[in-house]
C-alpha cells in the first residue's frame, strides 16, 4: 500500500504475488542472511509492533494494554520487488525459518509487470510444463529380433556427422577428380548452447569450455559447444580448444572483429560456424545484452566500449531472403576457413522452416540446418516473444527430415534440434526422441544450466531473471560479486557428469533397438505416442 | 555284463540319427543301470555329458566319439568327466556345474558360458564370447577354462567370476590371442594369458602380471591341464618365459568408480591453464581474482553496505516550516533535559514564537509530521510554541553600526529586524501606527491571539528594535532619503488596501480588513444579518466577530469551495456561519445581497473579504513591481539592490512565510553588508518511509505537554542514539563511536558486515540506508 494509506492501481498484497515468503518468527535467529542474499530485495527487515490485551481472569481490576516491539523479515509488495520464488532465503537460512511458496491461484502481479508501459521482460523459460518430446515413447525393443545390447556394459560409438555428405557416388567422383570434399565434423550428438559469453558469466562460460575440454581430451567424447552470439576470448580462439567450439555469428557480428584478428594466430579450426537467424526465446526478435552486463570484459570480448546496450537487430540487416542469406553468409563464412569448417544457418522453428531448408539442399557449401523450438532460450526476451511466439520442435523436425526423404537427401544434410530438450529433466529421452523423428543431433542450454550450475529457474516461473544481472547462483551475471559463486572446476566437473550419465541414458534407449554404432536417426518405428493426432502428425507409432 | 566294462552308446540306429531327446533317455538309463563308462558315438546331439547325477558321488567317464553337438556338458556334475575325441560345437559347458571337460581340437562359440564350477580343457582355440557370464559361487571351487591357443571375439564379455588360461599356443589369430574387445562388463575372476592382444575394456578390467602365488598355482595346474590334453610336451615351453605371460583380472566396484583419467583440478591446472596461460581463458583480460567467494560475503564482495546519514536530510517538519524553526532538534533538547535551550532556540528564527507558533500559525510543521502516515498525531508544536514566553533573548552580536530602514512594523518587517539585530546591525523601524505587529495586532481578533501573550512578545521587540513612528503614509520622496541615509531598505509594508470589487452597490459593502481593525478597537458595529462576501479565513474570523458583536446570522458566500481552513474556519462554524457556495454576486442592496442566479440574501451589513494588496505609494518607479506586488528574487532583493521586499507586499501569505522571508532577507542583507557570498544549501528532506513508526504507542489521542511530545517525535534523519542499530546487527559490526565536544558517530566494520541492511531495517529515526556497493570491474 502507499504510504499515505491510500490505494493506487497497481497496490499488491502478498496474495497477489506469485511468490509469497513464509517467515516464522519461532525459528529466524535475525541473523540477516537472507535479507543479504535476496537478489531483488524482495525481503527487508521490518519493525512489528506487537499488542496483547491484559485481562485478568473475574475482571477484577482494569484491563490493560501491553505493547511491545519485534524485528523480523517482512515481503515487500512492491512491482519492482516482487519475489521471484528463487529460494535463495531458504538456502542461506540456518533455521529454515524461511521460504518462498508458489501462490495457490494465478497472481495479479501479471496484471501489472508493466508498469512505465514496459511489458515484462525476463530470462528463463515459457513457464509451460507440457512437452510433447515427454510423451513420446520408444516402443520397439528388440526381443529376439535384432542384437540385444548392454547399454551399461557394451561399448557403443554414439556419433553424429555435421556436415554436408556428398552421394557415394559423387564423393568419388570429387575424390578421383581432386575436387573439393565438404568439411564434416564426427561429433556427439549433443551440442551444448548456443550460449553467449555476456549471457552467462565468465566463470560459468568457462567452466563450460573446461568441461568440454575435458570431455575430449579425457573421456574422448566429442562434445562441442556452441558460443552464442558475442564472441570468444582472444585466448580461447588461439588455443586448440579451439576445435571444441562452434562459432557463431549473428545479426550484431559482436566479437567478429576479434576473431578475424586471431585469423592468423589460429592453431586450429573451429568445429564449425552457427549463422544465427532466430532462437527459440524470441522468436524473430534479436538479442539485447542491457548496459549494466557490458563491463569491461564483456566489452574486450565483444569488441565494444563499457557500459552500454548492445542491442542485436533482429535480422541481419544485408540480408533479404533465404537465397541471398544461403549464397553471401555461408559462403563468406566458409571463405574464412578456406572452406575447411562447416557452415550451417540456425534457425527459429517456424512453418516456413522448410523453404529454408529446400533452399539449403540446393547450395553445396551448407553444412547442416539447426531450428530451435518454441521451449528454447535461456536469454534476455519479452515474455510475450517467450510464451507466445515460436513453433514447437518436434513437428517441425519431422516435417524437416520427411522432405529430405522425399529428395532423398536424408543422409546428405543433417538437422540439428533444440528447444526444450530436457525441459522436465528427460535430456536423453527427448534427445533420442528428436533424433529418431529425424534429428542428427541435438542442442541443450537449459538443461546444461540447471544441472551444471544449479540455475533454480523453473517452469512455474521461478526465478527467470537471467536478464538483469543478478542471477544468484552467478550462471548469468557479470557482476564478480556473483560470478565468483561459482566455481569454474566444478561447473566443468558437473558438465563432465551430466554428459557421461546422458550418455549411459542414451545408450539405455538406443541399445535395446540394436543400436550401438551408428544413430537411429530417423527411425521412427521405434517411436510410439498415446495422443493419435500427434501419431498422425508426426508419423509414428499410436500405442495405448 | 560288468559295469565297470566300457558301454557303447551310439548315436545312429540303423543309419539314422537318434533323436537328442532318446539319447538322453539311454545315456541316463545306462547311469542307473550301473554304467559309470560311456562311450557315445554322437551324431551332433544335445547337451551330451551333462546332468548325471544319478551316479550319486561315483565318478563317471564319458568320451565323445563321432560328432558332438552344442553344449557338451551343460549343467554338468562334479562326478563328471568328459572327454570330446575331436572338436566340439557351441556353448560347451553350458551352465557347468562340476564337469570337468577336455575338448582334444577347437570348440566354437560360447564355451563356459554361465559356468559355475568344473574345468573345461581345450585343446585348440575357441570361438567368440568364450568364458562369458561365468562365475564362482564361494560354496565350490572356482570354474576354470583353458584354452590351448587363443580365443574369439567379445571374450570373457560379463565374466563374473572364475579362471581362464588363455596359453596362445599355436593359435590362429598369433596378433591377438584375447580377440576383439574382451571384459566387457566383466566384473569378477582373472584371465592368465600369455601372447599378444589387441586391448581389453579398461573400464572393467586391469592388466597385472602373476605375483608368486599366481605363477606357482598356474605351475600346479598347467601340468594337471596338460596331461588332460594329452600335450605334457608342451610344459616347459609354456612356461619358460613368466614374463610373457599377463593377467587381466576384474576391477572391483570401487576400482570402476569416477571418471577414468586425471580429475577436474588436475586437468584445469594441467592442461587447461597450460594451453590458455595463467588465469585461464580471460587471464589476460580481467583483473578479478579467481576463486569463489562465499554467498554471505563481508567487504568488498558484499552486494550492499549501510550508511550512517545522520542529519544529512531535514525532518518534515523543519523541511515545511516557512520561518525554518528546526522543530525537531528543540524536541530532541528537551528528551535531553534541556528544556529552557529548546525555548530559547526559537528565538534565533522568530521574534514570536509564542504568538504565531503557540497560537496563530497553522503550523505546517504538525501538517507535515511523519507520524501521521501511520495515523499518529503529530508532535503538537503548539504546546512548544506556548511555552516560548519564557524564552531568554540572547545577546546580539557586537554592533556593527550598519543601518537599515524596515518600513512597515508587521510580522516580516519585526522579524527581519529582529534577525538583523541579532546580527549587531541597526534596524529602524518605520510605521504609522503607534502599536507594532501589523496585522497581528490590528486585525486578527482577540479570540485567537490573547492579548497578554502578544503584549509580551511585542515588549521584548520593543526592548531590543528602535521604531520610528511615521506622521503620515511614506512618500517617495521620504523613501528616497531612507534610501541615501540607511545601508539597506526593506519593503515590509503588508497588503494594507483592502480589494473591494465594484459590484452594484459595493460602495454599501465594507472591506473586511478595515471591519476587523475596526473591530479589535472596538468600533465596528454590525446589523443583524450579515453576509460575508468571499469565505476564506479572513471571511471567517470577520464572520466570528460580527457574531461577537451582535449580529444573529452571518452567512459567507464564495464563488468556489471556501479556501478557508483551520482555527479561523472552526471559530466561525462554531459561532454559527453558514457558508454557501457557489454564488455569484450581482447587487448590493441597502437590505441584501442578490446573487446572479436570482437568490436574494437579506443583509444589514455586507462584508467584502476577497483579498487585500499592498499600498506602495511612496515605491519609485525603479523598483519593478507584478500585478501590483513588488518583483523579488530568491533572497527577496528587489530591482534595487539596496531594497529588499518581505511579506504580503510581495505576496499573500501565513505569518509564518512573512518571518521566514524576514530571516532570508536578513541573512542576505548581513552577507552583502558584510561584503560575503555565502551558499546556504538546504538539505533535502528525509523520505518519510525511511522512519519506523511501530516504535510508537498507536493508541495516544493527542499530546499533553512538551514532554510527551519529546518522547513521541520520531526524530526523523536525526540520529537519537538509542543503540539498537549496534544490539541489532547480526555481525556487530556496528559500534558507536565519540568525537570531539560529545559528538557521536555510528561506524560499521565493513570486514564484518554482510549487507543485511537490518540497521536500515530497523533504524527508528531513518538514519541508515543500504545502498549498492560499488560496483566491480
Amino acid at each position: 500500500m502507499e504510504p499515505d494509506g491510500q490505494l493506487k492501481p497497481s497496490s499488491l498484497s502478498t496474495k497477489d504475488l506469485p511468490w509469497q515468503v513464509l517467515w516464522s518468527k519461532e525459528k529466524c535467529s535475525l541473523c540477516g542472511r537472507c535479507t543479504a542474499v535476496c537478489p531483488v530485495q524482495a525481503i527487508e527487515p521490518g519493525v512489528h509492533r506487537k499488542r496483547v490485551l491484559q485481562v485478568p481472569l473475574g475482571l477484577t481490576e482494569k484491563p490493560g494494554n501491553i505493547f511491545g516491539v519485534y524485528h523480523g523479515i517482512r515481503q515487500r509488495t512492491d512491482v519492482a520487488h516482487a519475489c521471484i520464488g528463487c529460494g535463495m532465503c531458504d538456502m542461506v537460512c540456518p533455521n529454515h525459518a524461511i521460504m518462498p511458496i508458489h501462490n495457490d491461484e494465478p497472481d495479479k502481479l501479471r496484471f501489472h509487470i508493466n508498469q512505465g508501459g514496459i511489458p515484462r521482460r525476463r530470462g528463463g523459460r515459457r513457464n509451460a510444463r507440457e512437452s510433447l518430446l515427454d510423451s513420446i515413447k520408444f516402443v520397439r525393443i528388440s526381443m529376439l529380433t535384432d542384437p540385444a545390447l548392454d547399454a551399461g556394459r557394451h561399448e557403443f560409438e554414439l556419433r553424429t556427422l555435421l556436415g554436408r555428405i556428398l552421394p557415394p557416388e559423387e564423393a568419388l567422383r570429387v575424390t578421383r577428380e581432386g575436387g573439393w570434399l565438404p568439411p564434416v565434423r564426427e561429433i556427439y550428438p549433443l551440442i551444448l548452447g548456443s550460449m553467449s559469453f555476456g549471457a552467462l558469466s565468465p566463470t560459468m562460460w568457462e567452466g563450460l569450455q573446461m568441461g568440454v575440454a575435458y570431455l575430449n581430451e579425457e573421456l574422448g567424447m566429442p562434445v562441442r559447444f556452441a558460443t552464442g552470439e558475442g564472441g570468444c576470448p582472444p585466448r580461447l580462439l588461439r588455443s586448440r580448444f579451439l576445435k571444441y567450439i562452434i562459432l557463431q555469428i549473428a545479426s550484431g557480428y559482436f566479437g567478429w572483429d576479434e576473431i578475424i584478428h586471431a585469423l592468423p594466430e589460429m592453431k586450429e579450426d573451429p568445429c564449425a560456424i552457427e549463422i544465427k537467424y532466430g532462437q527459440g526465446a524470441k522468436p524473430g526478435d534479436g538479442g539485447l545484452l542491457m548496459w549494466y552486463k557490458v563491463n569491461k570484459l564483456i566489452a574486450a570480448i565483444r569488441g565494444v566500449p563499457t557500459g552500454v546496450n548492445l542491442p542485436s537487430p533482429p535480422t541481419h540487416q544485408t540480408k533479404y531472403s533465404i537465397e541471398e542469406a544461403v549464397a553471401k553468409m555461408i559462403q563468406s563464412m566458409s571463405m574464412a576457413w578456406g572452406f575447411r569448417v562447416p557452415v550451417y544457418p540456425k534457425i527459429s522453428a517456424t512453418s516456413t522452416a522448410l523453404a529454408v531448408l529446400n533452399n539449403l539442399t540446393r547450395n553445396p557449401y551448407a553444412a547442416a540446418l539447426s531450428m530451435d523450438g518454441e521451449d528454447g532460450g535461456t536469454g534476455a526476451a519479452y515474455n510475450i516473444s517467450m510464451d507466445h511466439m515460436g513453433h514447437p520442435i518436434a513437428g517441425i523436425v519431422r516435417d524437416a527430415y520427411l522432405n529430405l526423404v522425399k529428395i532423398g537427401k536424408q543422409n546428405e544434410i543433417p538437422i540439428f534440434a533444440g528447444g526444450g530438450v530436457g525441459k522436465n529433466g528427460n535430456l536423453a529421452a527427448n534427445a533420442a526422441a528428436l533424433i529418431m523423428l529425424g534429428a542428427s543431433g541435438v542442442q541443450a542450454g537449459k538443461y546444461i544450466m540447471q544441472a551444471s550450475a544449479g540455475c533454480l529457474g523453473s517452469e512455474a516461473d521461478r526465478c527467470n531473471i537471467c536478464n538483469i544481472g543478478l542471477c544468484p547462483k552467478g550462471i548469468t551475471s557479470q557482476d564478480p560479486r556473483l560470478y565468483r559463486r561459482l566455481d569454474p572446476e566444478k561447473v566443468a566437473e558437473r558438465l563432465v557428469e551430466v554428459v557421461v550419465s546422458f550418455d549411459t541414458e542414451l545408450k539405455k534407449i538406443v541399445a535395446p533397438l540394436g543400436r550401438s554404432t551408428s544413430l537411429p536417426i530417423g527411425m521412427s518405428d521405434a517411436l510410439g505416442i498415446s495422443d493419435r493426432d500427434a501419431a498422425e502428425r508426426l508419423g509414428i507409432r499410436y500405442v495405448l | 555284463m560288468s559295469q565297470r566294462q566300457t558301454i557303447i552308446i551310439p548315436g545312429s540306429e540303423k543309419g539314422v540319427r537318434v533323436d537328442s531327446r532318446v539319447l538322453e533317455e539311454r545315456i541316463q538309463k545306462a547311469l542307473a543301470d550301473g554304467h559309470r563308462n560311456i562311450d557315445i558315438i554322437a551324431q551332433g546331439q544335445h547337451g551330451l555329458g551333462g546332468r548325471l547325477w544319478r551316479a550319486g558321488n561315483e565318478p563317471v567317464s564319458i568320451r565323445i566319439l563321432g560328432t558332438s553337438g552344442q553344449r557338451v556338458g551343460a549343467m554338468g556334475f562334479p562326478n563328471t568327466v568328459i572327454d570330446v575325441v575331436g572338436p566340439a560345437s557351441d556353448d560347451v559347458g553350458w551352465l557347468n556345474a562340476g564337469a570337468r571337460i577336455t575338448i582334444r581340437g577347437n570348440a566354437t562359440n560360447g564355451v563356459g558360458n554361465a559356468m559355475a564350477q568344473g574345468k573345461i580343457y581345450i585343446a585348440g582355440d575357441i570361438g567368440a564370447r568364450g568364458m562369458t557370464m561365468t562365475k564362482h559361487n564361494p560354496r565350490f571351487e572356482p570354474p576354470e577354462l583353458w584354452v590351448l591357443g587363443g580365443v574369439g571375439d567379445s571374450f570373457a564379455e560379463f565374466m563374473a567370476g572364475g579362471v581362464a588360461v588363455i596359453c596362445g599356443h599355436g593359435a590362429q589369430q598369433m596378433d591377438n590371442v584375447l580377440g576383439y574387445h574382451p571384459c566387457v562388463g566383466m566384473v569378477g575372476g582373472k584371465i592368465f594369458f600369455r601372447g599378444p592382444h589387441q586391448g581389453f575394456s579398461g573400464k572393467d578390467a586391469r592388466l597385472t602380471i602373476p605375483d608368486d602365488d599366481e605363477w606357482r598355482w598356474l605351475t600346479a595346474h598347467m601340468v594337471e591341464y596338460l596331461d588332460a590334453i594329452g600335450r605334457a610336451i608342451l610344459f616347459s615351453e609354456l612356461m619358460a618365459d613368466r614374463s610373457v605371460w599377463q593377467i587381466l583380472a576384474a576391477r572391483k566396484p570401487h576400482e570402476k568408480a569416477g571418471p577414468s583419467g586425471r580429475n577436474i583440478h588436475r586437468f584445469h591446472q594441467e592442461v587447461w591453464d597450460r594451453e590458455l596461460g595463467t588465469g585461464g581463458m580471460i587471464g589476460d583480460l580481467s583483473v578479478q581474482e579467481r576463486g569463489c567467494v562465499p554467498v554471505i560475503a563481508t567487504g568488498g564482495l558484499r552486494r550492499f553496505v549501510p550508511l550512517w546519514e545522520n542529519e544529512k536530510y531535514l525532518p518534515p517538519c523543519q523541511a515545511h516550516c516557512p520561518t525554518g524553526i528546526p522543530v525537531q532538534r528543540r524536541w530532541e533538547l528537551i528528551r535531553n533535559g534541556k528544556m529552557q535551550e529548546a525555548v530559547d532556540l526559537a528565538l534565533a528564527y522568530t521574534p514570536f514564537p509564542a504568538t504565531v507558533c503557540g497560537y496563530l500559525c497553522p503550523n505546517l510543521c504538525m501538517q507535515s509530521c511523519t507520524r501521521q502516515k501511520a495515523d499518529l498525531p503529530s508532535v503538537d508544536v503548539a504546546l512548544l510554541g506556548r511555552a516560548s514566553l519564557q524564552a531568554v533573548v540572547p545577546a546580539p552580536a557586537p554592533t556593527t553600526g550598519w543601518k537599515i530602514a524596515i518600513i512597515g512594523g508587521g510580522a516580516a518587517g519585526l522579524s527581519v529586524a529582529w534577525q538583523l539585530r541579532m546580527q549587531g546591525h541597526e534596524p529602524v523601524i518605520h510605521d504609522v501606527r503607534k502599536r507594532l505587529g501589523g496585522k497581528i495586532t490590528a486585525t486578527i481578533p482577540r479570540n485567537r491571539i490573547p492579548d497578554d501573550v502578544l503584549d509580551h512578545e511585542l515588549t521584548r521587540l520593543e526592548a531590543e528594535i528602535p521604531h520610528k513612528t511615521l506622521k503620515h503614509a511614506l512618500t517617495e520622496e521620504e523613501f528616497g532619503k531612507l534610501h541615501e541615509k540607511f545601508d539597506a531598505v526593506v519593503i515590509a509594508v503588508g497588503a494594507q488596501k483592502a480589494r473591494l470589487i465594484p459590484f452594484p452597490g459595493h460602495e454599501r459593502a465594507v472591506a473586511a480588513l478595515d471591519f476587523l481593525r475596526a473591530s479589535k478597537l472596538d468600533q465596528a458595529t454590525v446589523g443583524k444579518s450579515v453576509v460575508i462576501i468571499g469565505a476564506g479565513n479572513v471571511g471567517c474570523d470577520a464572520a466570528s466577530e460580527a457574531f461577537r458583536l451582535g449580529a444573529e446570522s452571518v452567512t459567507l458566500i464564495d464563488i468556489q469551495a471556501p479556501s478557508s481552513s483551520g482555527v479561523e474556519r472552526k471559530h466561525a462554524e462554531a459561532a454559527g456561519a453558514k457558508f454557501l457556495w457557489p454564488r455569484f454576486t450581482k447587487v448590493i442592496t441597502p437590505t441584501a445581497v442578490e446573487l446572479k442566479e436570482g437568490e436574494v440574501l437579506p443583509a444589514d451589513t455586507v462584508i467584502m473579504a476577497v483579498g487585500d494588496q499592498p499600498d506602495l505609494g511612496f515605491l519609485p518607479k525603479e523598483i519593478k513591481t507584478e500585478r501590483g506586488f513588488i518583483v523579488v528574487d530568491e533572497s527577496f532583493r528587489t530591482s534595487e539592490p539596496k531594497v529588499f521586499a518581505i511579506g504580503d507586499a510581495v505576496r499573500l501569505g501565513l505569518l509564518t512565510e512573512a518571518i521566514g522571508a524576514g530571516r532570508t532577507a536578513a541573512r542576505a542583507i548581513n552577507d552583502m553588508l558584510r561584503g560575503r557570498a555565502e551558499t546556504y544549501d538546504q538539505l533535502p528532506g528525509i523520505d518519510p518511509e525511511r522512519v519506523k513508526l511501530e516504535y510508537y504507542d498507536p493508541r495516544l489521542p493527542r499530546f499533553e505537554d512538551p514532554l510527551s511530545c519529546a518522547a513521541g517525535c520520531a526524530s526523523c534523519g536525526a540520529c537519537r542514539d538509542c543503540g539498537l542499530c549496534e544490539t541489532l546487527c547480526p555481525q556487530n559490526a556496528i559500534s558507536r563511536k565519540e568525537r570531539e565536544r560529545g559528538a557521536y558517530e555510528y561506524v560499521v566494520d565493513s570486514d564484518r558486515c554482510i549487507g543485511c541492511g537490518f540497521c536500515a531495517g530497523a533504524c527508528p529515526c531513518g538514519i541508515w540506508r543500504l545502498t549498492e556497493n560499488d560496483p566491480l570491474e
